[in-house]
């Protein structure tokens, strides 16, 4: 009989570490609170930098874990310790029990209302980079259809770098995303102005710079560097953010159609859940600590629990797909010794 | 007969003249402290009757009966009436007994405290029976007040104090005296009542100690030890917390005189400091308590540092403090914390010049009869400025935004700061763009504006008015009609609305008429200080966060659906912490009209 | 010295050797959370006397750690408390600015 693993989330991370252990002859168990498969990603459009469909990299990857357990709609009561392993009761009813077990619960996007002087959930002209996506999807937002788009600005940072906000992490792929973003909607609304509000613009990974040139050279995307902390309603009801230009140093405002908030990642309530069931800490970044951050990032410090992709820290796609093959190696090799 | 003079009534006298003195030298130093208006404006107010019945009725409420302790806790309130009333009552009494028996020793001020000992009277008469009884009687009700003081210290929760502070030698002596004095009385009296009479009291005592003791050579000592403990009290007083004794009444008639404090260390603040009990009422009351770290920043700790001239602690204790007022609402002879610091802070010396001249409001001037003010911090909560907007306009109420765009400063935040004069210089700019306006009404939804637009503003003519009670009007002449829901919501009563303007009735009033209502631990002018507060200078983002989360600890006691307030800063205080909703007031109104 | 009739202008290079940064040093001491700052510009952009005297907490500790000077800037500051409230790092800007107009140019008037 095939040994069991099981893992905690169907993201990206769930997904590629399931189809990885069927080849290695194991049976995995994946455990998803939601109706489908992808986590975040499924709810993407496009992803950066080669304008990849979302779906399409989903599509491809849930296709090769047709003989993998998924139990959709689904938690986990309960977790404990065994003598070799731990005994997993699903919210379903269903008992597992299993000598590893990997955690692949993803990230929790920001609550952008929490920043409440962007007016989130106040003005109509507000929206965050998933509702943004999410219109790419379905084509439907009453607060973007039928109306006029001549400025359209973009917000990076909105909960990441913040202190007050409960992160203090950058979110790493919120202003590749912004660029995305601003290239797609450039592409949309050919005439309208976009503004991204930027405080660093941190553009580290593979072709991200020329991401960065092209929206600049090729679609004529402004940016600004200064965090827009004050958005108002002018009498005729249009939008004004207020923000500082911290290179010419002179205080900024802009009226805008639209506005869009980079949400940044923050760790996952249910992480946090699942990591007091098992007596596993928190790093001091709030996400879950690994044995070593260096070289051990898909250990945790229990025996037979395992991480892999943003339940560790914020991360992009191929970062999290890399990690949950490097994190079935690691169970494989713990579960032959 | 007895002698009219015996050496053991020396330290009692040199006692009383000694503090009788201070008491005069020090009240004198202090009128003079006084700028020259207030001092005018002070003796003035006491010949004034209305102020001088006040000034009696006060002191004798609060330094003799001490009404607000009953209040408080009915023990606390008991221990501290019986030893004031009680003595106070045998001192008259003792002034009556001479008066009626030996009129001719009026003159000499020992002969009604020892009066047992030097005029024998016998209780026959009626007159003397029902003094002499009454006498028996009061000090029965001080022997049971320090019996409970004695116990208070031990127990010290049974009468509701949690955290007190801690005495210092000279309180310690102070307080050893005070409790010494009646027992020595009751031995001193008891050793005498065969001959110079007495009541239930003290005629039983005097069979026992005369059945142990006959020899009458102990008669002498006890008087003595009588007389010592007195003049111990007596002499160390000034310089312990029962300095607060002598004080409170002089701080009650500066209180009714409506002095202000002007100057940190003089007049009415030096009143207000040694009329601090230093009971530690503040301690429990102070929210900054919430950290252990913080109680050594409360008033009490502050008056005994004003006392001690630790001007280092006197500036980081004045920097801290956060102005919610609940100490001033709490204490017992009302000593105002929070304006003493501020007053601490104005002594301060800045060497950047404010200059305001030029400052005008971003905000193109528009005429309307009700001018919606928003301030500072609702133009980082759009969601309340919003709220507000749409019941002005479901009302059909005619408003203009008039800081839309931006506008300038109320000028309180200054003011906490110390920097008075620099307040007044912003506040004349920002007067001047209110008027502009040509409102009859002034609309706010920041309690830090309306209390200083009502307080310091005089805009004659203008009704200035928080958003809270005017909503609540418009419910009552029925232009808005909010429909009521299930959840249940905690009113929190933001510092400068409730204790700082008295406006506590109509939030909730309002609320209920869209929610149900229930009442956080302590509500009111006990309300828990957000820990957001401008009034603080010195804590930091991280200092905060314990202290807020005890204020939400407070509030959801009884298990609330969400939280209200109305407030911009304590709303986005609580929201950064809270595991439920928290909106403000005219948020909760908007979304059920 | 000889008068060509004309001055050279004062350089406006920040020369680094010369900077006075005693009053960055001192602010460090009563204020360290200052040393989080990223320069994001909140501050200023909320700042009710920016258009009044150029106010901005940013640029004032910009200006104290190249040892410019800051007392035109301050002298607008109403002590809000906007800026407080919108940094994302928590700085407890209206202390740092109290602290500031009450240590400046201290040395001199001792």
């Amino acid at each position: 009989m095939k040994e069991n693993v099981v893992i905690i989330g169907g993201g990206i991370a769930g997904i590629e570490a399931a189809k990885q252990l069927l080849l290695l002859g194991y049976s995995p168990i994946i455990v998803e609170k939601q109706d489908h498969l992808g986590g975040h990603v499924a709810e993407w459009h496009k992803l950066f930098p080669d304008m990849t469909p979302a779906k399409e990299i989903v599509d491809q990857m849930t296709s090769e874990i047709g003989g993998a357990n998924v139990f959709l709609e689904t938690t986990v009561s309960s977790l404990n310790r065994l003598s070799n392993g731990y005994s997993v009761v699903l919210s379903n009813g269903i008992a597992i029990v299993c000598r590893a077990i990997l955690i692949a619960t993803g990230f929790h996007l920001f609550d952008a209302e929490k920043k409440e002087e962007y007016g989130y959930g106040v003005y109509n002209q507000v929206i965050t980079n998933r509702d943004l996506e999410h219109w790419f999807n379905s084509g439907k937002d009453v607060r973007i259809d039928g109306r006029e788009m001549k400025k359209i600005g973009f917000v990076h940072c909105v909960g990441s770098r913040d202190l007050k906000a409960g992160n203090s992490q950058c979110s790493k792929v919120c202003c590749v995303t912004a660029i995305k973003q601003a290239i797609e909607m450039k592409e949309k609304f050919p005439d309208a102005e976009i503004y991204c509000f930027y405080m660093d613009l941190r553009l580290f990974g593979k072709k991200y710079e020329d991401f960065y040139i092209n929206a600049q050279k090729d679609y004529g995307i402004h940016f600004i560097r200064g965090r827009v902390s004050e958005v108002g309603e002018k009498i005729d009801g249009s939008l004004q953010v207020k923000a500082e230009d911290t290179l010419s140093g002179k205080p900024l405002k802009v009226t805008l159609d639209l506005l869009v908030l980079m949400a940044g990642m923050v760790c996952n309530p249910r992480t946090t859940e699942i990591a007091r069931m098992i007596h596993a800490d928190i790093d001091t970044d709030g996400f879950l600590r690994s044995r070593n951050n260096i070289y051990n990032i898909m250990e945790s410090d229990r025996p037979g629990i395992f991480l892999a992709g943003t339940c560790t820290g914020t991360k992009t796609v191929p970062e999290t797909v890399a990690e949950a093959r490097a994190a079935v190696l690691s169970i494989h090799n713990y579960l032959s010794r | 007969m007895r002698p009219d003079f015996h050496p053991f009534v020396i330290p009692f006298c040199a006692g009383m003249a000694f503090v009788l003195g201070y008491c005069f030298f020090g009240m004198i130093h202090i009128l003079f402290q006084l700028p020259r208006r207030d001092r005018r404006h002070f003796l003035l107010s006491l010949v004034n009757p209305k102020t001088a019945w006040k000034n009696i009725r006060d002191i004798f409420l609060n330094c003799l009966i001490h009404v607000k302790l009953w209040k408080r806790n009915p023990l606390l309130g008991y221990m501290h009436s019986s030893i004031a009333f009680g003595w106070f009552m045998l001192i008259l009494l003792g002034h009556v007994e001479v008066l009626l028996f030996a009129p001719g020793h009026l003159s000499k001020f020992y002969y009604p405290i020892f009066f047992n000992f030097f005029v024998a009277k016998s209780e026959e008469t009626i007159g003397g029976a029902v003094l002499f009884f009454l006498m028996d009687f009061f000090l029965l009700v001080v022997l049971s007040g320090i019996t409970l003081a004695i116990i208070k210290r031990v127990r010290s929760l049974w009468f509701g104090m949690r955290r007190t502070t801690r005495p210092s030698v000279l309180d310690m002596i102070g307080l050893y005296s005070l409790w010494a004095i009646f027992p020595l009385r009751l031995l001193a009296e008891g050793f005498t009542a065969h001959i110079s009479g007495g009541s239930f009291l003290i005629i039983p005592l005097n069979w026992i100690v005369r059945g142990f003791l006959g020899n009458e050579v102990n008669m002498v000592p006890t008087w003595w030890a009588y007389s010592i403990a007195l003049g111990v009290f007596m002499a160390v007083l000034p310089f312990t917390r029962y300095m607060h004794i002598p004080s409170e009444m002089l701080l009650i008639p500066f209180r009714n005189a409506g002095l202000c404090i002007r100057h940190p260390r003089k007049g009415f603040a030096k009143i207000q400091v040694l009329s601090c009990p230093g009971c530690g009422v503040c301690i429990d009351a102070c929210p900054m308590s919430a950290k252990k770290a913080n109680i050594k920043d409360t008033t009490v700790y502050l008056n005994r540092q004003i006392r001690r001239r630790n001007e280092k602690r006197i500036e980081e204790i004045s920097d801290k403090c956060m102005m919610c007022g609940k100490c001033t609402a709490l204490c017992q002879v009302g000593v105002d914390g929070p304006l003493i610091r501020q007053a601490q802070r104005s002594m301060r010396k800045y060497a950047v010049e404010k200059d305001y001249s030029a400052a005008v409001s971003p905000t193109p001037v528009e005429k309307a009869e009700v001018a919606y003010f928003a301030g500072c911090m609702t133009q980082l909560t759009p969601g309340i400025s919003r709220a507000v907007e749409s019941l002005l306009k479901k009302a059909g109420v005619e408003y203009a935004f008039i800081d839309r765009e931006g506008g300038l400063c109320c000028g309180r935040p200054l003011m906490m700061s110390g920097r008075i004069k620099e307040a007044r210089e912003l506040m004349q700019k920002t007067k001047e763009s209110i008027l502009a306006s040509g409102c009859k009404t002034l609309l706010l939804s920041c309690p830090i504006c309306y209390r200083v637009f009502r307080e310091e503003y005089e805009l004659e003519g203008i009704e200035v008015i928080h958003h809270s009670v005017y909503f609540y009007n418009l419910v009552k002449e029925g232009r808005l009609k909010p429909t009521r829901s299930d959840i249940h919501f905690v009113y929190h009563d933001p510092c400068e609305l409730g204790r700082g303007s008295g406006i506590y009735e109509e939030p909730r009033k309002l609320l209920r008429t869209s929610c149900y209502l229930v009442e956080a631990a302590k509500n009111r002018e006990e309300s828990v200080c957000c820990s957001g507060s401008l009034g603080s200078l010195t804590l930091g983002f991280a200092d905060r966060k314990e202290l807020t989360e005890a204020a939400l600890r407070n509030l959801t006691s009884d298990i609330p659906d969400a939280i209200a307030t109305a407030c911009p800063l304590c709303r986005s205080t609580f929201r950064r912490y809270s595991d439920i909703p928290v909106s403000d007031i005219a948020e909760v109104i908007d979304s059920r009209t | 010295m000889t008068d060509f009739g004309f001055t050279r202008a004062k350089s406006s290079t920040v020369n680094l050797d010369e900077v006075d940064t005693s009053l960055y040093r001192k602010m460090l001491q009563v204020e360290p959370d200052v040393k989080r700052c990223m320069e994001c510009g909140s501050c200023s952009a909320v700042c009710t006397a920016a258009p009044l005297s150029g106010m901005s907490v940013r640029k004032v500790i910009h200006a104290l750690e190249r040892g410019v000077d800051i007392a035109p800037m301050l002298s607008g500051c109403m002590l809000c408390g906007k800026c407080t409230m919108v940094c994302p790092r928590g700085i407890n800007t209206r202390h740092l600015i109290l602290s500031l107009e009450r240590y400046y140019k201290e040395e001199e008037k001792a």
